[in-house]
């Protein structure tokens, strides 16, 4: 590796890590969203971004609202073929809890119906008329908020800095990239020039 | 440059809709009946992999009991508990949560619009209407008192959050939200119908004004994504100029 080639790598490193923040940033309002965390390794091939999600707890926000539902801890809501963390439910037209494209939330024994008397514990566990009929599984020591959806986990100072930071760290490896080239040039122009 | 200019445009849609709603919310934070909403965003991820941004999951109207405040209306009723009044006009149906009604001349009772509470019609020399908390209607006439006129049925949905929203306080049937089912008010426990009263909106503008202001420094926040992006491809392209 080159020095030219080193500046090129860490401009698409910066490059990597604006694309992090603003990914985080465009979130900020999504519910259950977990950001990423940009990482940046140093190789023989140069320096490689990679992301990774977090798992902090994002804010608890009360809605009062019987079928929103927040985790607190970790885990999540296993849907028709996704997870998800957002747990802004509503009930379909054959009365199953699920989101607003309609895909269902599946319960320890299947999509989860709610009736008039149907009540969700903080374990988890879905009573019909004081009857267990289903359970939303966690893991252990995490439970079950009724009335209240986690909030994103983005925080939009970070990721400010972060995109600031991004775009200073691609300008200097551009303006060395340029040094670089400039001083090739000296030495193929000047330098060796037989007179 | 390219994925993060996308993302954070995707961001600054994402915060024009919430902009929407909250205003929209707020602006009928006076109407009787009204039912705020609220969207709902998700990431757009390729398999636990960086994605591109983030999409709208939907947008629900959030059914929570407003206030019942007494009014001087003649006809005013008010649901307490879940359900809705189902309204027509020109042949249509719709659903309502708002009760501010007034008596038609040949004895219909219709809201401002000129929406018909469905299965209502008085007698001509109705001179007082009371409705009792089962929706059962009774009239007073020049010649008697409490004498029964038909009553005020309720309509529920499986999935009312699946209603479509006709704009103000009326709601539409859509196969998401399951077929309309009726029911008579009343009973332990149950929803009933509050007459001389009307329900206020679900609005709360303090908690409003504070969604503007974080969507707004979001919106801006995600325009400083785009602006870094831009930089960034000028930098870019003029790495050969120099």
């Amino acid at each position: 590796m080159n020095g030219m080639q080193w500046m090129a790598s860490a401009m698409h490193a910066a490059r990597s890590e604006l694309e992090t923040a603003t990914h985080n940033l465009a979130n900020a309002s999504s519910d259950g969203y977990r950001r990423f965390s940009a990482h940046l390794a140093l190789t023989d091939r140069g320096l490689v971004p990679s992301q990774t999600r977090t798992f902090e707890q994002g804010a608890l926000r009360q809605t009062g609202r019987v079928l929103d539902l927040a985790i607190l801890g970790r885990g999540s809501f296993q849907l028709e073929g996704e997870h998800t963390r957002s747990g802004a439910f509503v009930t379909d037209r054959n009365g199953y809890l699920a989101n607003d494209r309609g895909s269902k939330v599946i319960g320890a024994n299947g999509p989860i119906r709610i009736g008039d008397a149907t009540t969700i514990a903080s374990d988890g566990m879905v009573r019909d008329h004081g009857r267990i009929v289903n359970r939303i599984p966690l893991p252990p020591g995490s439970s079950l908020q009724t009335g209240a959806l986690e909030a994103s986990n983005v925080n939009a100072i970070g990721e400010s800095l972060a995109i600031l930071e991004a775009q200073r760290a691609f300008e200097t490896a551009q303006k060395t990239l340029v040094a670089i080239d400039e001083s090739r040039q000296k030495a193929v122009n000047d330098v060796a020039r037989l007179k | 440059m390219n994925r993060a200019m996308i993302a954070a445009a995707s961001g600054m849609a994402a915060q024009q809709t919430n902009l929407e709603v909250i205003a929209d919310n707020l602006a009928n934070a006076d109407v009787a009946g009204f039912k705020r909403a609220a969207a709902s965003f998700i990431d757009v991820n390729a398999g636990g992999e960086l994605g591109l941004g983030t999409a709208q999951l939907g947008r629900h109207a959030i059914f929570a009991q407003g206030k019942l405040m007494k009014s001087g209306g003649p006809f005013d009723v008010a649901i307490d508990g879940a359900g809705f009044f189902s309204v027509v006009k020109n042949g249509k149906l719709a659903f309502t949560r708002a009760g501010a009604f007034t008596r038609t001349p040949v004895g219909e009772v219709q809201n401002a619009a000129g929406w018909k509470l469905e299965g209502v019609q008085l007698p001509a020399d109705a001179l007082r209407v009371t409705v009792e908390k089962d929706g059962r209607l009774f009239i007073d006439t020049a010649k008697a008192t409490h004498l029964a006129a038909g009553s005020i049925r309720l309509a529920a949905f499986i999935a009312p959050e699946s209603l479509r929203s006709l704009g103000g306080t009326l709601f539409a049937a859509t196969r998401a939200s399951g077929p309309v089912q009726r029911f008579t008010p009343g009973g332990e426990g149950r929803p009933s119908i509050a007459f001389g009263m009307l329900e206020k909106s679900n609005v709360s503008i303090v908690e409003s004004m504070m969604q503007i202001l974080s969507a707004q420094r979001a919106y801006e926040a995600n325009a400083k994504g785009v602006q870094a992006a831009d930089e960034m491809l000028r930098i870019a392209n003029n790495l050969h100029r120099s």
